[in-house]
């Protein structure tokens, strides 16, 4: 665009927001309406004011002031009290993170140096030592232990247990996706960790993939326990997220929020139990439940729409599994598990279903399913018989729907038979995504039967009658008999 | 100060000088700062200025630093937010009309890295704008004492303002999903 096209663009804007919203786009698009370019350009930034609501409007020193104040990190070889510092292992919303070594015990910790920002007001120093008292009382082989509150000249620092390893976020950003069993196993680590925290009453708050680790000998461990309340203002109540425009920075990780956490309501177990849903499913399948482009995107759905189900991204997830994260995933606290121990009850709940009925009663399934497929040929073949006895049209037309009924639905089933034998990961799947067309073609093959029946029954009376009753024999098959052996066979009849 | 008037420094010479010293106040604030005041981003340009300047540190004059702290702000706070892996999670405003203050709690300093090279591109299209904003959001300026720096009217910046908020949020909201 030419400087004099630009600046009068420029002109248009800026002559319209004089104007009234609604009035402001008409008047732009009569003045120019000799240049189109000149008049979509208007238009467009016109538009982009009126979405633009405070955008920019507060300096970033004000609105993030901890970005500026960053202090540089403490250097390897430096001493803080007893700890000399190795070197930086990570930073956060709280501060740097250091792996350092205790000289009293010789031992290494990783040292926490809170923001001072934190630590500034007198009450939240002692809320601090509250928690962090909470959180050292926790011991148990699945949550990194707390070791010591330090104060030194005047700065917060928190020594923990140094875990050597890499964060769930890591693994699942390397993009290797895991194996099902793999899952179920890290599902119940995880939830047996969180329980043992639950049981004490301590709520993690602030649980996910970047929180928790998976040590170097494979055991996985959920680092900062109840150490999210720390960055919460001292009067409590209020939501994590005024915190964060009083002092500008950002607390806790929206993409992990309950809707209720969101919303500044009562945060509790439900909270975690919801943040556990979020990260199994990532862990899974690679991606966010609720996916979106931006942190504000997946708030939104968080708060207005539901998760994609997880079976729909890995078919191979057993549907135990993946009923648990949809129930963890619920918007309603009270439709969520009450605490992870609850969790925990139904991740064995599922376990013990995938295990040994299913594979002792899916015979009968089987036997079923190649039953079915025997009466779909003795129907075709009876069609075929009658087409004989009396040729016209109607019994012609009746035999190729029956024979080709007949065909799609045995292949179908055979897939089903082959799917449960070879790859029963992906099994309930493909039970949904046949359902519909083995009903639809048992109803049709039913029908077809008892009007191919009514035709022949002036000159074949008994074998109208042999063909009537297997059109019942179709009928009953597929209402009764298939969903006591689907039952019997997967715990379902779906 | 005159020895230099007819050679002002080069912004790139002094930026570091500049940098340092904003971030030396900004800490030093931090920890004594009391509940319920907020880091005043002019207050801290102004106090950096008075500090540099009674060392004898060679500015054209006060426009002349504010424009140099405001370009060192921005390299600052981009740079935190580039070091914090900022821009691995954000990708693009969005239309979803939350209030306000969600929208700086969840991307404000994770939206820098992408404000910064939108306001590159805004630089090559209007540099004066890209200067503005670099006053207005890096060095906390009102529209009057902008104004007062640019050496051009208050109508003036508040219609550039206007226009390099619509142009940024543009380009900020058409960012690849």
């Amino acid at each position: 665009m030419t400087p004099e096209r630009r600046q009068r663009v420029e002109q248009l804007f800026a002559a319209a927001l004089d104007r009234d919203a609604e009035s402001a786009a008409q008047w732009i698009a009569r003045e120019a309406a000799d240049d189109p370019a000149v008049r979509e350009e208007a238009l467009s930034l016109l538009a982009s004011h009126s979405r633009a609501g405070a955008f920019l409007e507060r300096p970033i020193a004000e609105s993030a002031p901890d970005l500026l104040a960053d202090e540089t990190p403490l250097a390897s070889g430096a001493t803080v009290g007893a700890y000399t510092i190795v070197r930086e292992i990570g930073r956060g919303g709280m501060g740097h993170v250091y792996l350092a070594s205790d000289a009293r015990l010789g031992r290494a910790v990783a040292l926490k140096a809170l923001a001072p920002h934190l630590v500034r007001q007198p009450s939240h120093r002692e809320r601090l030592r509250r928690e962090a008292r909470a959180a050292a009382a926790l011991s148990h082989a699945g949550i990194c232990t707390v070791f010591a509150l330090e104060e030194i000249d005047g700065a917060l620092y928190i020594a923990t247990e140094f875990v050597d390893g890499r964060t769930l976020r890591e693994e699942i950003d390397s993009g290797r996706r895991p194996a099902v069993d793999e899952i179920v196993r890290t599902a119940r680590e995880i939830a047996l960790a969180l329980a043992a925290a639950h049981a004490r009453g301590i709520v993690h708050r602030d649980l996910k993939p970047e929180n928790v680790m998976r040590a170097r000998d494979g055991s996985l461990k959920i680092l900062d326990f109840g150490l999210a309340r720390l960055t919460e203002p001292a009067d409590g109540a209020r939501a994590a997220l005024t915190f964060v425009t009083d002092a500008g920075l950002v607390v806790g990780t929206p993409a992990y929020m309950a809707p209720e956490q969101i919303n500044g309501g009562e945060v509790g177990m439900p909270a975690d139990v919801f943040a556990f849903g979020v990260l199994l499913y990532e862990f899974a399948c690679g991606v966010h439940p609720f996916g979106g482009a931006s942190p504000l995107a997946i708030v939104a759905r968080v708060l207005d729409s539901d998760a994609r189900p997880i079976e729909s991204r890995r078919a191979e997830v057993p549907d135990g599994l993946a009923a648990i994260v949809a129930r963890c995933l619920q918007k309603a606290p009270g439709d969520r598990f009450r605490s992870a121990a609850e969790i925990v009850e139904a991740l064995r709940a599922a376990e013990g279903a995938v295990a040994a009925p299913r594979a002792r009663h899916a015979a009968w399934w089987r036997a079923h399913q190649v039953a079915i497929t025997i009466v779909y040929l003795a129907a075709a073949i009876l069609a075929w018989q009658f087409k004989e006895w009396v040729e016209t049209p109607i019994t012609v037309g009746v035999f190729l729907a029956l024979g080709a009924a007949a065909t799609v639905g045995g292949v179908l089933r055979g897939h089903l038979v082959f799917t449960e034998r070879l790859n029963r990961a992906r099994l309930a799947v493909e039970r949904r995504r046949t359902r519909r067309a083995l009903s639809a073609i048992d109803i049709a093959m039913a029908a077809l039967l008892v009007g191919d029946a009514a035709w022949i029954a002036p000159v074949r009376a008994l074998a109208a009658l042999f063909a009537l009753s297997a059109a019942v024999a179709i009928v009953l098959a597929s209402l009764v008999l298939e969903p006591a052996t689907t039952a019997a066979a997967f715990g379902d009849d779906a | 100060m005159t020895a230099h008037a007819d050679q002002p420094p080069a912004a790139q010479e002094l930026a570091p000088l500049v940098y340092d010293e904003l971030r030396r106040i900004a800490a030093a604030y931090m920890r004594r700062e009391r509940p319920g005041q907020t880091l005043q981003a002019t207050a801290l340009v102004h106090e950096a200025y008075l500090r540099l300047a009674s060392a004898g540190t060679p500015w054209h004059d006060k426009r002349h630093f504010v424009g140099i702290a405001a370009r060192a702000m921005r390299q600052i706070l981009v740079d935190r937010a580039r070091a914090r892996g900022a821009q691995k999670r954000w990708a693009g405003l969005d239309r979803v009309t939350l209030t306000d203050a969600l929208a700086a709690a969840t991307s404000e300093a994770a939206m820098l890295p992408a404000l910064d090279e939108a306001l590159t591109r805004l630089e090559k299209v209007d540099a004066a704008q890209a200067r503005l904003v670099e006053l207005r959001y890096f060095a906390g300026l009102s529209i009057e004492e902008a104004a007062d720096a640019l050496a051009i009217s208050p109508a003036t910046v508040k219609r550039r303002w206007a226009l390099a908020r619509a142009w940024l949020f543009r380009e900020l909201s058409d960012s690849p999903a």
